[in-house]
């Protein structure tokens, strides 16, 4: 079933280049029909893992890269619906196909949930700190077109993306709302972990997992780190006066460490939130 | 049926004489009202722009329809026929259809690749449409007309880029800000140049401009012309730290603005974006300026580099959109010619169904004796022996792609066959005394504009 949303994912990819590098309008309204069907594909898929269980499918870091795309591929499709703006897509899409492979190649199995997660907040949690994962993934992408256009502009050669991307004051707008609602949800993320992590004893626990639940476990470290660094790309802007292509390069580089930590650090290194 | 185009534009005819025959003075519609009483055209679109004054007709002897389409021209504007003669251009069939595609696709403009044109191609088809002046050769023409135009848009760079140094300023800042609506616009200076582009700016509907100059009568001066306020050169920080866009035109021989002022409001400005123009000669804004960061800062020489190369682009373009055209006209012209030998088919189709049913009822008598079966049975070999026999000519007649050919086969079969072929022609006379008969437009044009 994974294998239909990702196939739904790579044409939509494979239309949103055939857009940017043609500008073909007809590549561009076939690339959003694409990527919607694949989002209902996966939206099912989703909905039917859900049934089965009888929770949210996203235990294990597999799930959560699946339960990311989808809500990425979501929150694109709303960002281009609302600005009526495609450009993106062509920046957005191949992430959502590399991520897909993960759960199409090693499908997740599903099973009763451990102990410890079995609390109301699990959902909230994961949910709200993937939604803070896709909204500054857009982020990451706006700044990387942002920064493109900018260099154009800078260096007075006005070419390829001078005719394709729309103006650096509506990409730093879309940047700075991506960002302030990913630092959002991923400070009440945060908080409802830490919140679970004070109201269970999990010291107690015979689970290893809850026993790493600490400032110590690489995941949550560098979870913190990345707040940190949005903290400040928020304050930057608005207090110390950075312009918008720092904003923008900041919003790369958090993505950047937002991804380290989701997969090499969440499939490797984490001692606690590996389920 | 034959299309007829006759006109004047800006590659015929001087300005002088184009204005005399612009029908925009008298409106389109009277022109159309009377092109609807000559009875040597059936159809007609009158298009009028300020570089071109062209008729598109339907009539069926295009050499005295062109005739008293030259009469119409000069009577109508009160010009002397003479004078007109050496100016007008007439095209027929498909040369017609190629200027039309070409003009609505930008390529006749006087700056190739401008997009309005499109648009009034559009309203002067709507106006003759409006009063049922249009048939199947001219709603066909038209809509092809629209293909052109939009396909040569959205799949050639042939409009894309400023061709005017004020224009791309202005396509810059755009880039920048996206909407202009709500800037602030500073002009140092109050050359003509500075005016320019600060009227382009206006028209974006900028929020504010000021001007600034050495002597504040001068800048008033400037500021009263494009709608904007003047201020004192010694106000010249506070009104650089408030301004989004600035354009420089000073005879200074220093520099005005110094990297160290910019940097200063930059600072105070919070890094938000301001796009520096410096059209003056020599420079009002020192180079380092535009290192820093958020100031975009470009010459009159990086405009006209713009501006040249978006020239260069256009020029690669022509010939993709050209090759648009060709083969929009070449669908015109198959269907046009196709068109020619419908009349022919139509009527040798009805012979041989007509001497069909005359044998099988002369020999009623004989078949009596069948059943009923047995006669179906006759009916349909009968009927299939005349569409094998038909085959080949029908599909050998649509397929003549030059129109004496096709004439020369319909007379063959005309005369062979002795065909009641006056038919159609009596159609197309019958219509021209009264104005679009129902027969005629009961083809409805968008199918047929995009098969």
């Amino acid at each position: 079933m994974y294998i239909l949303s990702l196939l739904f994912y790579a044409s939509a990819a494979v239309a949103y280049g055939a857009n940017f590098a043609r500008r073909s309008e007809r590549a561009g309204r076939l690339a959003t029909a694409l990527l919607a069907a694949g989002a209902v594909a996966h939206t099912f898929l989703i909905g039917m893992e859900r049934m089965q269980i009888g929770y949210m499918p996203f235990v294990g870091t597999t799930s959560a890269v699946s339960f990311f795309v989808w809500l990425l591929a979501l929150a694109y499709l709303y960002t281009e619906m609302s600005t009526n703006e495609r450009a993106m897509g062509v920046f957005i899409t191949p992430l959502l196909v590399l991520l897909q492979l993960i759960p199409t190649l090693d499908v997740p199995v599903l099973g009763a949930r451990p102990a410890v997660l079995r609390s109301p907040l699990f959902t909230v949690h994961v949910a709200s700190v993937l939604f803070a994962y896709a909204s500054f993934a857009l982020a990451c992408m706006i700044g990387v077109t942002y920064v493109l256009l900018f260099k154009e502009i800078k260096a007075k050669h006005l070419g390829f993306f001078y005719a394709r991307l729309p103006s650096l004051q509506v990409l730093d707008r879309m940047n700075m709302r991506a960002v302030t609602i990913g630092w959002a949800f991923l400070t009440a993320g945060v908080v409802i972990g830490v919140v679970w992590a004070s109201q269970t004893n999990f010291r107690a626990s015979d689970d290893p997992r809850a026993q790493a639940m600490t400032m110590m476990d690489p995941k949550i470290f560098v979870a913190f780190v990345s707040w940190g660094l949005y903290s400040f790309q928020l304050f930057a802007r608005r207090a110390i006066g950075w312009g918008a292509r720092r904003s923008a390069w900041l919003s790369a580089i958090g993505f950047g460490i937002v991804l380290l930590n989701f997969l090499p650090i969440g499939y490797f290194l984490t001692k606690s939130h590996n389920f | 049926m034959h299309l007829l185009l006759l006109g004047v534009s800006h590659r015929t005819a001087p300005v002088e004489l184009r204005e005399q025959v612009d029908f925009a003075r008298q409106g389109v519609p009277a022109a159309l009202a009377a092109l609807a009483d000559r009875a040597s055209i059936d159809e007609a679109v009158v298009l009028s722009t300020c570089n071109r004054s062209e008729i598109y007709t339907a009539c069926n002897d295009p050499l005295a329809a062109a005739e008293d389409l030259a009469r119409f021209m000069a009577d109508h504007h009160g010009v002397d026929p003479a004078a007109l003669a050496p100016h007008y251009f007439r095209l027929v069939d498909h040369e017609a259809a190629a200027h039309l595609f070409r003009v609505a696709a930008g390529l006749d403009s006087l700056v190739v690749g401008e997009p309005q044109i499109l648009g009034q191609v559009k309203e002067a088809y709507a106006e003759a449409a409006e009063r049922k002046r249009t048939g199947p050769l001219l709603n066909r023409l038209f809509h092809a007309s629209f293909t052109v135009g939009k396909r040569v848009r959205s799949q050639t760079g042939l409009g894309e880029g400023a061709v005017s140094v004020s224009y791309a300023a202005v396509s810059l800042a755009k880039k920048i800000f996206g909407d202009l609506a709500g800037l602030h616009v500073l002009i140092l200076g109050a050359g003509e140049m500075a005016k320019l582009t600060a009227v382009h700016l206006k028209a974006q509907a900028v929020r504010r401009i000021v001007v600034a100059s050495r002597t504040l009568q001068s800048a008033e001066l400037l500021a009263g012309r494009i709608g904007g306020d003047a201020v004192e050169w010694r106000e010249l920080d506070a009104a650089l730290e408030a301004s989004d866009i600035v354009i420089t035109a000073t005879g200074a021989t220093e520099p005005v603005l110094t990297r160290p002022r910019v940097e200063a409001a930059m600072k105070k400005r919070r890094n938000r974006p301001l796009f520096l123009i410096d059209i003056a000669l020599p420079r009002d804004v020192e180079a380092g300026a535009g290192d820093l960061e958020q100031v975009f800062l470009y010459n009159i020489d990086d405009l006209r580099a713009i501006v040249d190369e978006n020239l260069a682009r256009r020029a690669a373009e022509l010939e993709r959109a050209e090759g648009i055209v060709r083969a929009e006209v070449e669908q015109y012209a198959q269907w046009l010619r196709s068109r020619g030998a419908v009349p022919t088919v139509v009527a040798l189709r009805a012979r041989f169904e007509e001497i069909r049913r005359a044998e099988l009822q002369r020999l009623d008598g004989k078949l009596a004796g069948l059943s009923p079966e047995a006669k179906a049975r006759v009916d349909e070999i009968t009927h299939l022996i005349v569409e094998k026999l038909l085959l080949t000519p029908t599909e050998q007649l649509k397929a003549a792609d030059d129109p004496s050919t096709i004439v020369a086969y319909s007379d063959a079969l005309n005369c062979l066959f002795s065909l009641t072929a006056g038919d159609t022609e009596r159609k197309g006379h019958g219509r021209a005394a009264t104005g679009p008969d129902e027969d005629e437009t009961s083809d409805p044009p968008k199918t047929r504009a995009n098969p």
